[in-house]
């Protein structure tokens, strides 16, 4: 654990977990691990880890190989790549996510369901142009 | 937390519907993105550029001239120069954004759009409409979960859509719905993108 009243400068790298209440400024490398960024922490680097937990701010991308959760009291500005993100209720986010589900992709594209003639939505249809 | 409820969509399924499998899919997403509208992407390869610009209105009324605008939205949105969205999610910001706001954020975001760009939005069918301050996610191509922001959003000014069609010069309107409740869901096509007429 990175505690609230300590700063750190540099790269973080290490074979087990980490909480970060404190700050943290350059790179965190622990690529099979679960990085938490606490309600205190402040982190600005790029995030590289297994699991990425925010609750508290991060500045910088942040890859996660398994998942990326920004909770409620979360705020992240930077790029996610990730295959599965959870933004919570509350969650401040401002970036890009970039999702590749792989195979499933195609399923998905082909799956879009074509507008069912008996829909109830419209009252009145306005033709533009 | 309010509820959610569903809408259904008769125009979000036109923007996915030409999705190609092997396309990566560039989304720029200008609201506050919900995990309905997550879980719905993550099953495209794509890239969702969430820009929540509602959280910067009012635009200051010191950016008054054209170019003092487009600054604005260009360090709002900072997008790399190779950025072309193929898919814009305006929701109802149109309602939000004075004039000379609305046509400095156009010029700032056509270079980014690409040639078969499609865009959906909400606007309203009578100015005088009253506000309906509300969150979007998408649950599936024809249907959205809606709720009530918890405060109303600053700047609340809807034009008319004879009005919108003018501000919007990068975008064909190019089919509306009238809603129940006097809003029209809109269906955009990248100037670019309109089919040669004959």
């Amino acid at each position: 654990m990175i505690g609230p009243s300590i700063t750190i400068k540099g790269e973080v790298t290490g074979e087990e977990d980490l909480l970060i209440q404190g700050k943290v400024e350059g790179t965190i490398n622990l690529k099979d691990q679960e990085v938490s960024v606490g309600q205190s922490g402040e982190v600005t680097a790029d995030v590289n880890a297994r699991v990425v937990k925010i609750d508290g701010k991060v500045t910088g991308d942040i890859s996660g190989t398994e998942k990326v959760v920004i909770s409620q009291s979360g705020n992240v500005r930077g790029n996610i790549v990730a295959p599965r993100v959870t933004l919570e209720d509350g969650a401040i986010f401002k970036g890009s996510i970039d999702m590749d589900p792989g195979d499933s992709a195609a399923s998905k594209a082909s799956l879009t369901k074509q507008q069912p003639a008996n829909s109830p939505v419209p009252d009145l249809d306005l033709k533009s142009g | 937390m309010t509820s959610i409820r569903e809408q259904p969509t008769q125009l979000l399924p036109a923007l996915f519907r030409h999705v190609d499998e092997d396309q990566r899919l560039q989304v720029l997403h200008l609201g506050p993105a919900c995990q309905d509208t997550l879980d719905f992407f993550s099953s495209y390869r794509c890239r969702l550029q969430i820009i929540d610009l509602f959280a910067e209105l009012p635009v200051p009324a010191e950016e008054d001239t054209q170019s003092g605008l487009q600054d604005y939205f260009r360090d709002l949105l900072q997008l790399n120069p190779d950025t072309r969205f193929d898919v814009c999610l305006f929701w109802d910001l149109f309602n939000y954004l004075p004039a000379a706001a609305l046509q400095a954020f156009m010029q700032v975001l056509a270079p980014h759009l690409a040639d078969t760009c499609l865009g959906h939005a909400f606007s309203v069918h009578n100015p005088r409409t009253e506000e309906l301050p509300l969150l979007f996610g998408i649950r599936d191509s024809d249907c959205l979960g809606v709720r009530r922001r918890a405060a109303p959003v600053p700047g609340y000014a809807p034009h008319s859509q004879n009005r919108l069609k003018e501000l919007l010069h990068c975008f064909a309107m190019e089919r509306s719905v009238l809603l129940a409740d006097r809003r029209l869901e809109l269906l955009l096509r990248a100037r670019a993108a309109e089919p040669a007429r004959h």
